[in-house]
């Protein structure tokens, strides 16, 4: 009953609504209304209800066209009967009436109204009065989202241009927010033209308009890019105020204006120093808001104290968490206090996580006891504390305290090695407890690692073993990891061991990737028990001290977007709109003023040490573990070596090789492999090597009947090298790939080639800077690799590269490097450091530039050595397609160093003696069989080292209109 | 951009909704209230999405005051802030907040929302400017009488005529009013952390200054601080006890011009609540913490765990204060303890607690498996409580005057009050 009381029935509405007393009517309209928030559909009295529009009674109107505006989109025929109504109420003396006409009109999504409504806006839009003038600006963008091109037509939007120069601030700010819309939609247009003169009549209306106002005009600044510092400054100092507002929205906008212009600012500028100190109070004063504000404040701290985190190093006490903070609230507030610890905090800090860890929410106190091992691994000088008190947690044995406090721990060991292995008899005591994977896996590691110091370390080991098959992978990989690390360091008591977990993970896993691992450890204890132990038992990298930091381009995007979404969600707008409507990404200005980079000046300090950006573990798979202990001092830096990065647990200490290998050995040993064939196989013959050729689909190989670990490369890759335009009568030069995207190097992207010129080897490399920042103090180092090329001189990049510059460098090689046989043979991995970073990358080489211009043998000395070379030694395969008579192919090969020593002709088939030589003096000869008329080439090739058997795959290829020259070459 | 507005009971009723641009339905209503309820603790409530949709909101008067947007520019923290003004604002219209007086007033609150938003950019949320638009007068749900005396709350509020007005005073719509009154409060959260060893290892306060102003017209009000009341570290004023702060604030219609001679802020308030004033101060109280906490925490031979909290009130006495901490006999009859096994925690309420008094409370607990490290996991004591008549910053206000004087006789209420926000007792 109360429900009919509250929602009458429609039929008495009706009768209500055509009574004639006005108080009748308006009360009967009410009830229209209410009825029309609960969900009720009252369409049917549009008729009704519109003709109660006629009315002098403002309270009256305002209800009516509240109803307009909710059905007239469903009844657009009878929309057409209020037009009238509106048009007369635009022209009403009553500035209130006026503007509420405009208001309504804009809101009628009709398509036949709008024409209606073109002359009352235009009249409107030039009102006397700023409130009707404010009214009719925003109804432009109304008409804009339903008829772009009749705003565009009628000429609507030259006259809200006008109104930026509105008298009225409240105007002004409307018609930015309507401006600042419709130039969403047209991102090329120059709708909101920002010149310095708009920018002064904007910063003019933010001192007087509403609070609201002011936040539409400071994010329409924000859009802004001053021409150089000395404007960027006169903005900040004209903003700066905003800071003290009671508004924190209007305070947050205000922040994003000025983090954003700070970049260009000079930092030795004294406002630099004055705008970071007054950057701080209304920031702290943020968190004293209520709860939802607080974390959608905490949010974008976060995202502050990346960027810049000086701002905040004095402020850690306001980060504390309150008992009575929301949980969302006190884990960002536990992120932020990580990030601004630092020596000077650190004990004050470490004083308040523990108190948290003896909370009572368990995520809390997870994320408190990560946080100590956090602190550790960042504070060298608090890492001892923070192990006592971890300990201390243990002791509580509280179950997730103590699995968390061991998974911490684990780290702490990496960053500190050979330090804290005291603790391990008390870690080993909670071993029965650990149930949650990444606990377990933490201690299987740490038991494995520090095998040799635990006497029972097989018996703990082959414990998990029980139940291998119920664990998870990580715990399964760790676990094959840790019994092989024991074997390593105790091989006698332990073969059984290793046996058992090997062929736990090899037969009965149906997981590829701990097949993988396993299939590896086994044919690298089974070949080389030497070579398994460097590697597995590789001296890891140390691990970086931030993590989860947000990338840095990323961060730039987001620093733009303060205040909005994407600061909440963290993430750039692009992920979280469908469609394309309203994303624009937003960049950093660069600075402008004195090209000085944008990392803070004031190294050594404490905060210091954030401040470099810090290393972020390479994902690429193919990366050695000692390739990142290199010692990158190049001459032209004075400072320390960069600290290396770290890299995910597990994933360094399998093998140097890396991962790509693993695709290629999958292949292999599903494969049979043919034996060698006989130097005068004949061509009718070539049988199973008919398949191949230019594909690359199954490499030939040649396999010792002893040697039963297949090796091969990843073909793919270096099939690419050679996919490119050839120099019809030069040497073979692979074309320019990319080597290092910009996304895996903070933004320098290198792509690169190998050539050989003049007898000398150089690395061609472009280097681009796709970066906000300017890089400097380049410097090259690579790893030991098989045919020891080392660069023979510093990286010649003498200017610093701004961004968006391509520099060309060109790195002279030497071959008198350390030598290390690399997977594959032709695999070279680098490391480039610059002023932000170190980088590591890997690429193959054409193994043509090895062959050196004295390649060619004296005839008799061919002869004797082709004859010499046993059967064993030698491989033969096609070259498919290739079009090249047999002069032409011996031309070609010549500019590449490939000698041509004789040749003779049998049945019509040109035979040509090949040799060439290594840079490392071994020699291969080859023999190539051109038959006129098939395009289809043999080769065989053959070389005297016994120890390596040699096969050079040699191919020459050609097409109508180019020239492919792929050398690949194979050792096994 | 705000896409569009709703208000929706605890339950789940729809009591408002608007539309401003098209851009969703009105079917994400029951998405929002779908979403939000299958939240859990953990999970941040304030912005969630549903496609392009993005909902944010906050609770006032037990309802849920929603907002959504598509527009991934919209700034989170501007929606917040303005659906709290606008709360505040059907606040100072319909006289409280609840479901019934939202559903009474909703055209009011319809046309509210029209001036306050047009197509999704926030206009106005003054009441000053608004007044000259609303034409819907407020339905109260019951007639508000002074004299009403059933509604005293359990603080009085002491003005100079020393005349007491119910705590409820204020919560009236701002228009029904035909008497002039002005509310003035000064309310103070404290943020407390005391060590294990006593040392006060931080002690914040937020305060704010807030005015309830019932007058349709006021020309002009001058508050008076304390004369010695100082911003910043460096500047001291007058001698002895000084009165300072860290970081002030004031709203944009105050006036400074007099504030810095003589600590008198000068405003024209509208209609409605505002904020005046809000100030903050860390670290450096003028006066000792309130509350102090003696424990012994110990096993006894029967492998109970033994707490013996001993509370001391250091304020003045004859200063009562309500108390509920954490952390049982009791040394006062009218007291009461709980165990919530839950929270982990013991529950000691203290109905009043007399400044310069001590209370000591005998808990014993009996836990399975207590080890000498179980001792460690006895957590901190957190004390709620709220001081009547008290600033811990000692802020005072010496006057309120209105000019020029009111033609009508005009009432002015001033109210101190400081709540604690984070205290916590370390063991």
């Amino acid at each position: 009953t109360t429900d009919n009381q509250n929602h009458p029935p429609i039929f008495e509405l009706k009768a209500e609504l055509n009574s004639d007393k006005k108080e009748k009517k308006k009360e009967a309209v009410k009830k229209v209304i209410a009825s029309m928030t609960v969900g009720k559909d009252v369409s049917a009295l549009f008729p009704d209800v519109v003709n109660c529009m006629q009315t002098d009674n403002l309270e009256l109107k305002k209800l009516v066209y509240l109803y307009l505006m909710n059905y007239a989109k469903s009844q657009p025929d009878m929309a057409i009967m209020a037009v009238n109504t509106f048009v007369k109420d635009c022209e009403d003396p009553n500035p209130l009436i006026r503007a509420l006409a405009v208001r309504t009109m804009g809101c009628i999504r009709v398509d036949k109204i709008t024409e209606y409504l073109c002359e009352p806006l235009r009249k409107c839009l030039k009102d006397e009065d700023p409130y009707v003038r404010k009214t009719a600006a925003v109804c432009v963008a109304k008409l804009h989202d339903i008829n772009a091109q009749l705003v565009e037509d009628q000429g609507f939007l030259d006259t809200l241009k006008d109104l930026i120069s509105d008298s009225n601030p409240m105007v002004v700010a409307n018609a930015v927010a309507a401006l600042s819309e419709i130039a969403e939609s047209h991102p090329n247009s120059n709708l909101l033209d920002l010149n310095p003169q708009t920018i002064n009549k904007l910063l003019t209306a933010l001192n007087e308009c509403t609070e609201w106002g002011q936040i539409f005009i400071l994010d329409c600044l924000a859009n802004y890019t001053p021409r150089d510092d000395r404007e960027s400054q006169s903005i900040c100092e004209r903003v700066t105020p905003r800071l003290s507002h009671a508004n924190s929205a209007v305070v947050l906008s205000a922040v994003k204006v000025l983090m954003k212009f700070m970049e260009m600012l000079p930092k030795d500028l004294d406002y630099y120093g004055t705008l970071l100190k007054k950057l701080a109070p209304p920031l702290v004063t943020l968190l004293s808001a209520e709860p939802e504000l607080q974390y959608v404040a905490l949010r974008n701290i976060n995202l502050i104290v990346q960027r810049r985190p000086e701002i905040l190093k004095h402020e850690m006490k306001v980060f504390f968490v309150k008992y009575n903070d929301p949980i969302y609230v006190k884990l960002e507030k536990l992120d932020i206090m990580i990030r601004l610890a630092s020596q000077a905090n650190i004990a004050q800090v470490l004083a308040e996580l523990k108190e948290y860890a003896t909370e009572v929410d368990v995520d809390f106190v997870r994320k408190a006891v990560r946080a100590i091992g956090r602190c550790a691994i960042k504070v060298e000088q608090s890492a001892e504390r923070c192990v006592s008190t971890l300990l201390d947690l243990i002791q509580t044995k509280v179950n997730y305290v103590v699995q968390e406090a061991i998974v911490v721990i684990k780290d702490i060991f990496r960053k500190y090695p050979n330090k804290y292995e005291s603790v391990i008899a008390t870690l080993c005591e909670n071993l029965d407890s650990l149930d949650e994977p990444e606990a377990r896996a933490a201690m299987i590691w740490i038991v494995g690692e520090y095998a040799e110091r635990i006497d029972n370390a097989d018996e703990l080991l082959e414990s998990f073993l029980e139940g291998f098959h119920d664990e998870s992978t990580q715990v399964q990989l760790q676990l094959l990891t840790a019994i092989v690390k024991l074997f390593l360091k105790k091989p006698t008591e332990t073969q059984e061991l290793v046996q058992q977990v090997l062929s736990l993970a090899t037969q009965d896993s149906d997981n590829p990737d701990l097949r993988d691992r396993g299939y590896i450890y086994w044919r690298l204890l089974s070949t080389d028990p030497v070579a398994a132990k460097e590697v597995v038992l590789a001296e890891k990298p140390l691990i970086s001290e931030e993590t989860d930091l947000i990338e840095p381009t990323l961060l730039e995007e987001l620093i733009c977007h303060i205040g909005t979404l994407a600061s909440v969600y963290h993430k750039p707008p692009s992920a979280f709109v469908e469609g394309s409507r309203g994303v624009q990404h937003k960049r950093i200005p660069g600075n402008l003023g004195s090209g000085e980079s944008v990392e803070s000046p004031d190294n050594g300090s404490a905060a210091g040490v954030t401040e470099a950006p810090p290393a972020v573990i390479p994902s690429q798979g193919d990366l050695l573990g000692d390739l990142l202990n290199l010692d990158l001092t190049p001459p032209t830096t004075t400072g320390p070596p960069p600290i290396s990065s770290g890299m995910q647990m597990g994933a360094m200490d399998l093998l140097g090789g890396g991962l790509d290998s693993l695709v290629g050995l999958r292949h292999n040993t599903e494969r049979s492999f043919r034996s060698p064939s006989p130097p005068d196989y004949s061509p009718t013959e070539v049988g199973p090597g008919g398949h191949m050729g230019a594909g690359f689909g199954a490499p030939p190989a040649v396999m010792p009947a002893s040697f039963n670990a297949p090796v091969s490369v990843g073909l793919d890759d270096l099939f690419d090298l050679g996919g490119g335009v050839g120099m019809p009568m030069g040497a073979f030069n692979p074309p320019k790939t990319v080597w290092l995207p910009a996304m895996k190097a903070k933004g320098l992207e290198i792509s690169g080639t190998f050539v050989r010129r003049a007898g000398v080897i150089q690395m061609e490399m472009n280097l681009t800077n796709k970066a906000m920042s300017v890089m400097t103090d380049f410097a090259i180092q690579f790893n030991r690799n098989s045919f020891g090329l080392a660069s023979a001189g510093p990286l010649q990049i003498l200017t610093p590269l701004s961004p968006n510059q391509s520099i060309e460098a060109a790195l002279p090689l030497s071959t008198v490097g350390p030598v290390m046989k690399m997977e594959p043979l032709n695999n070279l991995q680098v490391a480039v450091k610059n002023n932000i970073d170190v980088f590591y990358f890997s690429c193959q080489y054409p193994i043509s530039m090895l062959f050196v211009e004295d390649g060619k043998m004296e005839r008799q000395v061919f002869l004797a050595t082709w004859k010499d070379i046993p059967n064993d030694n030698e491989s033969q395969f096609q070259i498919k397609d290739c079009h090249l008579n047999s002069d032409a192919a011996s031309n070609k090969l010549q500019s590449s160093n490939i000698f041509t020593i004789a040749k003779r002709t049998v049945e019509g088939q040109d035979m040509l003696y090949q040799s060439m030589k290594l840079t490392n003096g071994i020699w291969v000869l080859a023999e190539l069989r051109v038959q006129a008329g098939n395009p289809n080439y043999t080769t065989i090739l053959k070389s005297k080292q016994r120890i390596t058997s040699l096969i050079i795959i040699h191919t020459v290829s050609e097409r109508p209109f180019c020239t492919n020259w792929n050398l690949i070459c194979y050792i096994l | 951009m705000i896409s569009q507005v709703f208000i929706l009971s605890s339950q789940g009723d729809h009591l408002i909704y608007k539309d401003f641009r098209g851009e969703a339905g009105s079917d994400v209503v029951s998405v929002f209230y779908e979403k939000v309820t299958a939240l859990t603790g953990d999970q941040p409530p304030v912005v969630m999405s549903h496609g392009d949709l993005h909902f944010v909101h906050v609770r006032q008067g037990g309802l849920y005051w929603v907002a959504t947007t598509t527009s991934p520019g919209s700034s989170p923290f501007t929606i917040i802030e303005f659906l709290n003004r606008f709360s505040a604002l059907v606040k100072d219209y319909c006289g409280s907040l609840s479901e019934k007086s939202v559903q009474m007033n909703f055209a009011l609150i319809y046309e509210l929302l029209d001036e306050v938003v047009d197509y999704g950019y926030i206009q106005t949320t003054s009441s000053d400017v608004l007044k000259n638009f609303i034409q819907t007068e407020a339905v109260s749900s019951k007639p508000f009488s002074l004299f009403d005396l059933s509604n005293v709350g359990f603080f009085g509020a002491e003005t100079q005529q020393s005349k007491v007005a119910p705590s409820s005073a204020a919560s009236r719509p701002i228009q029904s009013s035909r008497e002039s009154e002005i509310f003035l409060d000064v309310i103070e959260r404290m943020s407390v952390v005391i060590g294990s060893k006593g040392v006060v290892l931080k002690a914040d306060v937020e305060g704010e200054v807030r005015v309830k102003c019932f007058m349709p017209s006021c020309s002009e009000m001058r508050i008076g601080l304390n004369e010695e009341f100082s911003i910043g570290k460096s500047q001291l004023r007058g001698y002895g006890a000084a009165v300072r702060v860290d970081e002030c604030r004031f709203h944009q219609n105050v006036h400074l011009d007099e504030f810095h001679s003589n600590r008198v802020l000068r405003l024209c308030p509208s209609q409605g609540e505002q904020t005046v004033m809000q100030y903050q101060l860390s670290d450096d109280l003028p006066s000792a913490p309130p509350f102090r906490l003696f424990p012994t925490i110990e096993r006894d031979s029967g492998g109970r765990l033994l707490m013996y909290l001993k509370l001391r009130c250091d304020l003045p006495s004859k200063r009562f204060v309500v108390i509920s901490a954490l952390s049982q006999e009791l040394s006062s009859p009218d007291q009461s303890a709980e165990l919530k096994l839950q929270n982990r925690a013991i529950d000691w309420k203290i109905p009043r607690f007399i400044g310069g008094t001590q209370l000591s409370a005998l808990f014993k607990l009996e836990v399975s498996g207590l080890s000498p490290s179980s001792l460690m996991e006895v957590g901190p004591v957190v004390l709620v409580f709220e001081l009547p008549q008290l600033t811990v910053s000692g802020l005072q206000i010496r006057f309120l005057r209105l000019s020029p004087v009111q033609p009508a006789p005009s009432q002015r209420w001033i109210r101190y009050v400081t709540h604690s926000d984070s205290y916590i007792l370390r063991l």
